[in-house]
């Protein structure tokens, strides 16, 4: 048979898989649960995102400093995270030279009180978002500033004259008010304070931890300030001894965020790839399943088979195969870039240092080759497992164990390189072909060297060839034996390619 | 020149003999019948001619080469399972077929239509396969194997499960492929169809062939047995093989039943009857048909063979 011809029969039938997949409601189904799942999840975190401040009221009856002191605390931490926040935003436009010696302009750092102090000396905000204004280029959004984590308001009247049982009572009442402006949070500082160390809290919801520590820890510096005094310690002696604490040194490699941030955002795209192979591998492969099973279940293949060999026919299953995978993840690939353009640079941000080690073009050419390789690989499993089976269900019984051995060791892989780990498993894992294109492409984010890149690259070659010729004879002989279930004496026969 | 000529052609599945030297050959324009049953190798030889399956020994020439895809675009093929995309259109059906046979999509389209025309399914061209009707898929099953104008159309037992209707529409298209030069190969048990269309039949028995010829040929080769009224004694007529006398009617006159020797025809006796004077009153001669051929050459019914071979098959 000519070459052109063949070639012929192989387009054909690929295209004609394509377009029966395309007319499959589970394509595009699948096709689209993807993005929108991604478009929702920020929706999502949105709403779950409380963003409204938690309103707390403290009633201090003691006539002492301990509500300014819990005021001033937290104010102190909602500007040291909007000095953050700040600083990360210049950062990422580069308008350090609004004012460079500005906190806000100095990165990497944790926030003293002394940064907060200077910031607030400055002008706050304000005065920071003045400056920035000055130099920011156009295109650049405004800073938008996180609403602070609490607001403090005075108690209602009614709560702070209530007394004894009767607090309690009419803070619950508060509470189950349901009004926007009452307090979520009541602190009680009773009159004995601090002969009477006790504080009460009343909370609408499950307070969270860090308001909790945070009061404590200021309360007892208060506590400790006034017991100290009651001793005759001078105040400022007071104050010495209560912030003499270690200086910790935190060393960790450049840039910021530690080793382990670094290799999670330079994994995020390698993964990504590998997971989003397996996922659309699975896809494709079952509907290609289907198509197989259809053309068996109908007897549709007699008629195929005088038109043209086997080998095409698989060949051409396995083109189609690979097309539907690929537009998946081309449509994926685009709806990513649309988030990335719609949203204004803010994911391009994140994704920026993601795809930093999957950027040059050697990488890339071997994604390619992993990716289709993979496909290829892992298709051709569909391809021998339809040719075998009668019906989906019949079908079941081959994929499982198939599927099992392809997802395992991938789900550890997973999570083995998420936890920085390159031993033996993941060694293991890249030398076998099965799942090297997966394990080379995780792996690329860590950084693998180019050896053990071509090294397992050549040998998934070269079984991918081995595999077809093989696949090609089990399909060859396994078509038209309809009926009985192949022993596996048979299938390694035909694997043979003893003439049938 | 003969459009397919297999020679000595040998099959053997795991031990089972399916083809057994087998050697015929056909020749443009002609309806041939491959008779037998379900068992009988028919499917086999004709996959063989496709180059589905490979032979184990012997010799397959179609078109003078030997069988590979090359020859598709000048072969139709309906195989006895029938079945297709239960998703594509009729036209689509068609057209995709007509491609992996070397047409262009054009040219495909405009047989398909007329084919469907023909058949009259032309509304229902873009009908999916699926909603069709089992009768109507199968004419666009037919439709299929015809879009290409095949030169060697090969039917494998096509008439199974067609309504009359749909059985007289077939014949014609067989007739009609013959009468355009095409060679017609088609397989079947059942004998009236053989009978009507073939111009040349094998009979098939477990792979091996036996009986190849034309339909007076086949006759031929059964004894005729005719029914003679005379005074004289018929059992001794040469060429007779065997005769029964019936009751005397009236005057002495006698019905006979007479069996002729296989190969003599009832005109000898006929011949030989004027010849030397012999009176005759009635002269009724029964010709074998192909079913009592069968059953006489196969050694079992046609029509339960298939099964019967099937059993011992699987």
């Amino acid at each position: 048979m000519n070459r052109s011809a063949s070639m012929n029969g192989i387009l054909l039938v690929a295209a004609r898989e394509i377009r029966q997949i395309l007319k499959m409601k589970s394509f595009w189904l699948t096709l689209l649960i993807l993005p929108v799942a991604f478009a929702l999840g920020p929706i999502f975190t949105e709403t779950l995102n409380d963003d409204e401040p938690t309103r707390v009221a403290v009633v201090d009856r003691s006539g002492g400093g301990a509500a300014e002191a819990l005021e001033a605390r937290f104010a102190m931490e909602d500007t040291q995270w909007l000095l953050r926040d700040l600083s990360r935003y210049v950062q990422r436009y580069d308008l350090e030279s609004a004012d460079p010696e500005a906190p806000w302009a100095q990165f990497d750092r944790w926030y003293t009180g002394a940064d907060i102090a200077a910031f607030e000396a400055a002008g706050g905000l304000d005065a920071a978002l003045a400056k920035i204004d000055a130099v920011r280029p156009e295109g650049v959004p405004e800073f938008e500033a996180d609403a602070p984590d609490y607001a403090f308001a005075p108690a209602p009247a009614a709560l702070a004259s209530a007394q004894g049982d009767a607090f309690g009572d009419e803070a619950r009442a508060l509470f189950d008010a349901d009004d926007d402006t009452a307090p979520e949070i009541v602190v009680l500082i009773g009159e004995t304070y601090p002969e009477d160390p006790r504080i009460q809290l009343f909370s609408a919801d499950q307070p969270r931890g860090s308001f909790v520590s945070t009061m404590q820890e200021v309360l007892t510096v208060d506590l400790r300030a006034r017991l100290l005094a009651a001793q005759g310690v001078s105040p400022a002696e007071a104050a010495a001894v209560q912030s003499a604490a270690p200086v910790i040194a935190v060393d960790t490699p450049p840039p910021g965020g530690g080793a382990r941030e670094t290799l999670l955002v330079r994994s995020i795209v390698p993964l990504a790839l590998a997971y989003i192979l397996m996922m659309s591998l699975m896809l494709s492969g079952s509907w290609m399943l289907q198509g197989s099973v259809e053309e068996r279940s109908n007897k549709l293949l007699e008629s195929l088979l005088a038109c043209i060999r086997p080998e095409d026919l698989m060949y051409g299953k396995l083109l189609g195969s690979l097309t539907v995978g690929l537009l998946m993840i081309l449509v994926w690939g685009a709806c990513a870039g649309v988030a990335a353009y719609a949203t204004q640079g803010a994911i391009a941000d994140l994704i920026r240092p993601a795809l930093e080690p999957v950027s040059s073009p050697g990488i890339i050419a071997a994604i390619l080759f992993f990716f289709i390789a993979g496909y290829i690989l892992i298709s051709a499993l569909f391809v021998a497992i339809g040719a075998m089976v009668d019906s989906m269900s019949e079908a079941q019984g081959y994929l499982m164990p198939v599927l099992l051995l392809i997802l395992l060791p991938i789900t550890f892989l997973i999570q083995a390189i998420l936890a920085g780990n390159s031993g033996w498993m993941v060694q293991v894992l890249t030398w076998v072909p099965l799942w090297t294109p997966f394990t080379v492409m995780a792996r690329l984010g860590m950084g693998i060297e180019w050896w053990e890149m071509v090294g397992s690259g050549i040998l998934l070659a070269v079984t991918i060839v081995l595999e077809l010729v093989l696949i090609g004879r089990l399909f060859r002989a396994s078509l038209l034996s309809t009926g009985q279930k192949p022993s596996l004496k048979k299938i390694v026969e035909r694997f043979r390619g003893t003439p049938a | 020149m003969s459009v397919l000529e297999v020679s000595n052609l040998v099959k053997r599945f795991d031990g089972v003999l399916a083809v057994d030297d087998l050697s015929f050959s056909v020749a443009p324009g002609e309806i041939f019948g491959f008779l037998g049953g379900n068992g009988a190798g028919k499917t086999t030889t004709l996959r063989m001619v496709l180059d589905i399956i490979r032979p184990t020994s012997g010799n397959i020439q179609v078109f003078g080469s030997a069988p590979g895809r090359r020859n598709t675009q000048a072969i139709g093929f309906l195989p006895e399972e029938r079945g297709l995309y239960a998703g594509m259109s009729a036209i689509d059906t068609i057209i995709y077929f007509g491609r992996l046979k070397g047409m262009d999509t054009g040219t495909a389209r405009r047989r398909g239509m007329d084919l469907l025309a023909r058949f009259d399914l032309a509304d229902r061209a873009k009908s999916d396969i699926g909603d069709m009707s089992k009768g109507m898929a199968q004419k666009v099953q037919l439709a299929t194997s015809l879009v290409n104008d095949p030169e060697l159309l090969m039917l494998d037992e096509p008439f199974s499960g067609l309504d009359p209707v749909n059985q007289g529409l077939l014949e014609n298209e067989i007739l009609r492929a013959s009468e355009r030069g095409a060679a017609v190969i088609f397989s079947t048990h059942v004998m009236q169809h053989a009978e009507r269309l073939c111009d040349r039949l094998l009979l098939l028995k477990k792979g091996s062939k036996r009986f190849e010829g034309t339909l007076e040929e086949a006759r031929a080769a059964l004894p005729a047995r005719l029914i003679a009224s005379a005074k004289e004694d018929l059992s001794r007529i040469p060429g007779v093989a065997r005769a029964a006398s019936g009751d005397g009617i009236e005057d002495g006159w006698h019905d006979w039943t007479l069996y002729l020797e296989p190969g003599v025809p009832a005109a000898d006796v006929l011949e030989h009857c004027t010849a030397n004077g012999i009176a005759l009153r009635r002269w009724d001669e029964h010709k074998p048909s192909l079913h009592d051929v069968f059953v006489r050459m196969v050694g079992e019914d046609p029509a339960g063979a298939g099964k019967a071979n099937q059993e011992i098959a699987a």
